[in-house]
């Protein structure tokens, strides 16, 4: 086990690698000059030069990248062109709306499409069965801004259960906190809860047509107790593995989130830097969520072993 | 049609065929309902593509500042914009840069996926460094992938095709490399390879054409998330450029005014949600209908 767990954090390294190496040649293939953007309007070409010089970007693409390299595996991201400050630093400020409501959403959507998935497969055919499939396939069709747009005009605009948009830090007590950040997450939750529902459907079907859940049956075992205990435990890793590949959707889906609802997260500030082209802040957020997910999936992985005590490595 | 079967005069070959299709068809349709709806909606979707200048809309970047934000009536179906123009003229204008994208990418990222997949399969060597790259790409979120992309570039439709193309093809790639690693074991590539047959037409009559299935039934949900991306990062502003009637831009520009005039906002919105329903349902249906076993890698 611990070997495997060592040669699986081993092999995450090529793999961040390349998304590092990607992530540089953006800022390195970027249109303008560094040098004369720091330099700024009044600078002469020699000064331009200079600047260029002590900031190495003069020296060769790999080792270039290399030293780009060592400061992002000391924790320096750079600064921001627009604002001058470190990219952590602005990484840091807006990581706590993002990541409540992206732990918000993955709650939501595991309570709500686990038990929907299930209850789809033991009723298979019937108009539950029917209804989930159909949530499903309207959850993958649906964009997460309609979603959000229609939330808010329903529980917000129409009916004023809710604010509009905004965002209550949780300091701010627990309660104005999730008033802001209930309607996100469930338009958020919406896509995941699909692709969960959908794949522990098929999963318990599957496991479900299994000899010993028969057996459990014959022995008296209550319905629920063979869905939720007998089945579900060995249909837990497929669903686990979608749960973190999952989180994909999520990390895209949270960026237009937070512009719909006007959340100041890591999603408006990727936004910002967008329209402002500023560079720096891109690759830090790229970056930021690439690690995410690959060290959310490498959790999964370790996780197997966990749910099913039949995988050895 | 029983009496000619009867009569054995007729040949059996120009009786049975079109009966065999159109059974097939026929079978197809009661099958997956829900296919033939996507069907029914994505052909709808392109007409109106297709034929949006005749379809009772003026031109969709004229602005009439005076009309300004006039609620959907006889003149204006949908109402009209802070800059009075036509909501109804640019949302089914609209289509035609949703569906353009979408397709676009489906073929450009099926194509270039198929290329990378098809060299990881055949040239070991070149495999597990052509894959570690793909997971390298694969773990950016595809949506982010496409934003840097498009902050590198101007905005244009193009850019929008390549940027959506770069972020969706990996997932293509791994596809096509897995069906040939299990492909290049199959006794009939095993005998053609023994016949001598050379590498390029193995691939070409041999692997290929077994992958078009599972690539067909990949395209329609590439197809689906392009046009999702799309509208996502038009709406955020780093999509197709504002002057053109995209579905994202038309929400982008609605969006401020959305809590007082919601259409701006609803009526692309739902043009969108329903292209994507369709293409879905399709690729759905097609899915369980090409290849039950597919069902579980897709």
């Amino acid at each position: 086990m611990l070997a495997y767990a060592a040669r699986r954090v081993l092999a995450t390294i090529p793999v961040m690698l390349v998304v590092a190496f990607v992530v540089f040649g953006l800022l390195y293939l970027a249109p303008g000059d560094p040098a004369a953007i720091i330099a700024g309007d009044q600078a002469t070409p020699a000064q331009i030069a200079a600047i260029r010089v002590s900031l190495g970007l003069n020296k060769p693409f790999l080792v270039r990248f290399g030293s780009w390299l060592w400061q992002i595996l000391h924790g320096n991201l750079g600064n921001s062109i627009f604002t001058g400050l470190p990219v952590t630093h602005m990484i840091a400020q807006r990581l706590e709306p993002t990541l409540s409501l992206m732990v918000l959403s993955t709650v939501i959507a595991i309570v709500v499409a686990i038990p929907l998935g299930v209850l789809a497969a033991a009723k298979q055919g019937s108009w539950i069965d029917r209804a989930v499939m159909a949530l499903a396939v309207f959850g993958f069709s649906t964009p997460v801004f309609v979603v959000g747009y229609l939330l808010a005009w329903a529980f917000a605009l129409k009916l004023g259960w809710l604010p509009v948009q905004g965002f209550d830090s949780i300091r701010h007590g627990i309660v104005p906190f999730l008033r802001t950040l209930i309607l996100p997450s469930v338009a958020l939750g919406l896509i995941y809860i699909a692709l969960i529902a959908r794949i522990t459907r098929a999963t318990m079907l599957e496991v479900l047509n299994q000899d010993y859940i028969r057996t459990a049956r014959a022995k008296g075992v209550g319905q629920r107790a063979i869905l939720f205990v007998h089945a579900l435990k060995n249909a837990a890793v497929p669903i686990t593995t979608v749960v973190g590949s999952g989180i994909a959707l999520l990390i895209g889906g949270a960026v237009v989130t937070e512009s719909v609802f006007a959340i100041p997260g890591l999603g408006r500030l990727t936004t910002d830097a967008i329209l402002q082209r500023d560079y720096p802040v891109i690759q830090g957020v790229v970056l930021l969520f690439s690690f995410t997910y690959v060290v959310v999936n490498l959790i999964v992985d370790l996780l197997y072993t966990l749910f099913d005590p039949r995988i050895r490595y | 049609m029983s009496t000619t079967v009867r009569s054995a005069a007729v040949p059996l070959a120009d009786v049975l065929p079109p009966v065999v299709r159109r059974g097939r068809v026929r079978t197809f349709l009661r099958r997956h309902p829900t296919a033939a709806l996507g069907g029914v909606l994505l052909a709808v979707m392109l007409f109106v593509a297709l034929f949006a200048p005749w379809l009772g809309t003026v031109d969709p970047t004229a602005i009439d500042p005076i009309h300004r934000l006039a609620d959907p009536s006889a003149r204006h179906w949908f109402g009209t914009d802070m800059l009075g123009r036509d909501v109804y003229s640019r949302t089914l204008y609209g289509a035609r840069i949703s569906l353009l994208v979408g397709f676009s990418v489906a073929f450009c990222a099926s194509a270039a996926g198929t290329v990378v997949g098809v060299a990881a399969g055949f040239v070991r060597p070149l495999d597990s460094i052509l894959m570690r790259i793909m997971d390298g790409l694969m773990s950016i979120p595809p949506i982010l992938l496409a934003i840097a992309l498009m902050a590198l570039t101007q905005a244009s439709v193009q850019n929008v095709i390549f940027a959506i193309s770069v972020s969706e093809f990996p997932r293509v790639s791994r596809l096509v490399r897995g069906i040939i690693l299990s492909l290049r074991e199959q006794p009939f590539v095993e005998a053609a390879i023994a016949a001598g047959t050379r590498l390029p037409r193995l691939v070409w009559r041999h692997i290929l054409p077994n992958t078009v299935a599972a690539l067909l039934v990949q395209a329609t949900f590439t197809c689906a998330s392009a046009m999702i991306t799309e509208a996502i990062l038009s709406f955020i502003g780093a999509g197709t450029p504002p002057i053109v009637p995209s579905w994202g831009n038309i929400m982008a520009e609605g969006r401020a005014l959305w809590e007082i005039k919601p259409y701006i906002v609803f009526f692309p919105a739902a043009f969108l949600s329903v292209t994507v329903l369709a293409v879905n349902l399709l690729g759905d249906g097609l899915r369980d209908a090409l290849d039950p076993r597919l069902a579980k890698r897709l």
